[in-house]
């Protein structure tokens, strides 16, 4: 997958530059909220009770002050994307220890059938191990730039 | 008994299907410690499902992503064939094993 097939998956609506939350709890519930307010998901409580029953398993704290907290649910229609930053970084219990300040959330359903579940999730994880990328990401003001970074136009 | 057996062996599958997501996920370079969690609880459900039931599910499962689905109005929902009534009636009496006379996979009947 080419960055700016990934960069399909956002909307501006799920773009949230300065999130409030201060706990996992609160990021994880701020950004599904996206979500609802979008019509993209009814059933918040479904998608929570997944969202944490995966992190049980493993942190999706992936490190570096980056979230990619992820799965399929019946509630989401479509594979989406939404982006949350929070400025002064949110205890997640990540990896490495450190806060985090940068989230991006993926829902699926259960079958896709394009099969791009994986592929976002990888090329997100791609994407995301470059530091530049994460430093720029901390600085975009507008949707826009944001997706600029995304596709990875200069 | 047999109802019991093919709800443990729903539950099974439900296991394997998170199980592969974790291996999924984890190929991508997300560390997922709590899979052994899951693994001993697959295991101890294995243990309770009788060993010939547990071997056609293991050997369908190479094949299928689903290996036991259910029948809804007289049709199997892994290929979708129309099954015969008769099978219906013998399904739900719950004292054989039925699998699917089009791709074999395994069934259960929810009403
Ligand atoms: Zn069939």
């Amino acid at each position: 997958m080419e960055r700016a097939e990934l960069a399909l998956f956002f909307r501006e609506g799920l773009f949230l530059p300065d999130m409030k939350a201060r706990t996992k709890e609160e990021a994880l519930e701020e950004l599904v909220d996206l979500f609802v307010r979008e019509h993209l998901v009814r059933n918040r409580g479904i998608v929570l009770e997944m969202l944490h029953k995966r992190e049980a398993l493993g942190s999706t704290g992936i490190g570096k002050g980056v979230a990619i907290p992820h799965g399929r649910t019946l509630a989401a229609p479509d594979i989406v994307i939404a982006f949350g930053r929070s400025r002064q970084g949110i205890e997640y219990d990540a990896m490495d220890g450190k806060p985090v300040h940068l989230f991006f959330l993926v829902l699926a359903p259960p079958q896709d059938q394009s099969n791009k579940y994986l592929p976002v999730l990888g090329k997100l994880v791609e994407m995301l191990s470059e530091d530049e990328n994460c430093q720029k990401l901390m600085q975009v003001e507008s949707f826009q730039e944001f997706i600029d970074v995304v596709v990875g136009e200069k | 008994m047999l109802r019991n057996q093919l709800e443990m062996l729903v539950a099974l599958q439900d296991l394997d299907c998170m199980l592969r997501e974790v291996e999924d996920v984890k190929a991508l370079g997300f560390e997922v410690p709590g899979k052994v969690d899951l693994e001993k609880a697959r295991e101890e459900l294995a243990r309770q499902i009788s060993p010939p039931l547990l071997s056609t599910y293991e050997r369908l499962r190479a094949r299928y992503k689903r290996a036991i689905v259910p029948v809804k109005d007289n049709k199997c929902l892994g290929c979708f064939m129309r099954l015969p009534t008769s099978l219906g009636a013998r399904g739900r009496k719950d004292e054989e094993v039925i699998t699917c006379e089009g791709c074999g996979r395994i069934l259960y009947w929810l009403d």
